[in-house]
């Protein structure tokens, strides 16, 4: 079990980007309820935090907040930790231990690593958050808990339904209200805000004033792609606060491996393939026109779809770009720098999280 | 044998970045399998700094030049 890290709803960033609004908003409305959450999301993206901010929205916040991840467990020992033991159940089970279904009684149970989840195991889980009720191993007794099951998943489990490697049943009893968190680097606009925070909270911590930020610092943590997203971004500024000897943050105090992460040019367009073999007619225009297409899609799609940013990428006017964006019937795959994702975007739909 | 442009190509990855916050990383010298770099302008002395520019740089020219040994900082 995780150690109980003190939470506060004041103490999350939501950020500017119209993605995390709408996961915010959607959280409001769902932590009314009870039934079944998922949240699928890669490593690093906090899942535990909206986990933990669920529960202290809820009716239930004044219960317990029990939060276990499932891949620490063996196929044998994930049982016991979930369920519990009778005293007797196997060697070494001296006494009676409840399992974290009973010790999150009254208030919120979240399973995080969901997707680790043995396939033998998931009809147990199944069974108790259907009845609602557990029996430890080696017991008899049904025990009555009262719960909020919220899950979380790196991976995207309807895909492991469709590769027989998660229950169907069991996908269907915890998918009742998805929340599905973007990785960070889809959400560059958040990375400004996130930063300062983390700066601030870890300066008070150290009881010295928050630091300056280069704009060169912010241009290449802009340009990483956080691969370990939120977390690797907040141990980041752990590392810079912890090692800042002058009070300003420049390069020099960035890791290397975001150094050299953002220098790393964006990923090149691939190129239009010429057949080699018998020599054929060529339309000229036609050829033209497709590389320009494909160029003008991959700025889009590096650029998060920003068009003052691929225009940049392309060394284009941003006026042209939108020409040439409606000449090569472009237009549903861009959207401006300034235009909100539409408010209307329903939160439970996946946002494509990469696996 | 490592050459200086090997070794230039790499650090010029991060050099305008250095070089936006009024610093960068010179080249004094490549020896044999060793090169030699100086840590000028704003994080010249910061601790922090070289550290960084001793684990990372070194790492990355290993990875990238396979016969790099050593990264000396003067």
């Amino acid at each position: 079990m995780r150690s109980p890290a003190s939470f506060s709803p004041d103490n999350i960033v939501v950020g500017h980007s119209a993605r995390m609004r709408a996961i915010f908003d959607f959280v409001k409305v769902v932590s009314k309820s009870d039934s079944s959450v998922i949240i699928t999301g890669e490593s690093g993206t906090g899942k535990e935090v909206i986990a933990n901010l669920l529960h202290h929205s809820s009716s239930r916040r004044h219960q317990p907040f029990v939060a276990v991840s499932c891949a620490l467990f063996s196929e044998n020992l994930i049982e016991t930790e979930l369920f519990g033991h009778e005293r007797g159940a196997f060697t070494g089970a001296i006494k009676d231990k409840p399992g974290r279904f009973e010790m999150a009684q009254g208030g919120t149970l979240f399973l995080d690593d969901i997707d680790d989840v043995p396939l033998s195991m998931q009809v147990k889980l199944l069974r108790a958050i259907q009845n609602r009720t557990v029996e430890r191993v080696g017991g008899t007794r049904s025990i009555n808990v009262n719960v909020r099951v919220i899950t979380g998943s790196k991976r995207d489990l309807k895909k492991m339904v469709a590769e027989g490697n998660f229950r169907e049943d069991l996908y269907y009893r915890l998918n009742v209200l998805p929340i599905v968190l973007p990785p960070l680097r889809e959400r560059r606009e958040d990375i400004t805000v996130l930063t300062d925070f983390f700066f601030k909270r870890f300066a008070r911590a150290r009881g010295v004033d928050a630091p300056v930020v280069s704009p060169a610092v912010r241009y290449a943590f802009s340009r990483y792609r956080w691969p370990g997203n939120v977390r690797e971004l907040e141990n980041s500024c752990e590392r810079i606060v912890q090692t800042c000897t002058c009070g300003t943050v420049r390069t020099g105090c960035l890791a290397a491996g975001v150094l050299f992460g953002a220098g790393d040019p964006v990923p090149a367009p691939a190129a239009a393939e010429l057949t080699i073999g018998e020599p054929s007619a060529v339309s000229l225009d036609d050829r033209l026109r497709e590389v320009e297409s494909n160029l003008i899609s991959w700025a889009l799609k590096v650029s998060d779809g920003n068009k003052s940013r691929a225009a940049e990428l392309l060394s284009i006017k941003r006026s042209t770009l939108g020409d040439r964006i409606t000449r090569c019937g472009l237009q549903d795959h861009a959207h401006d720098a300034d235009e909100a994702v539409p408010a209307t975007a329903d939160p439970a739909a996946p946002l494509a999280v990469s696996a | 044998m490592v050459s200086r442009d090997q070794v230039e190509s790499v650090l010029g990855r991060i050099r305008p970045m250095m070089q936006a916050d009024g610093g960068d990383i010179e080249l004094v010298d490549v020896q044999g399998n060793t090169a030699h770099v100086r840590l000028t302008g704003m994080c010249a002395g910061c601790p922090s700094a070289h550290m960084t520019l001793y684990m990372g740089v070194e790492m990355a020219l290993r990875d990238e030049i396979k016969e790099f040994e050593e990264l000396v900082v003067v």
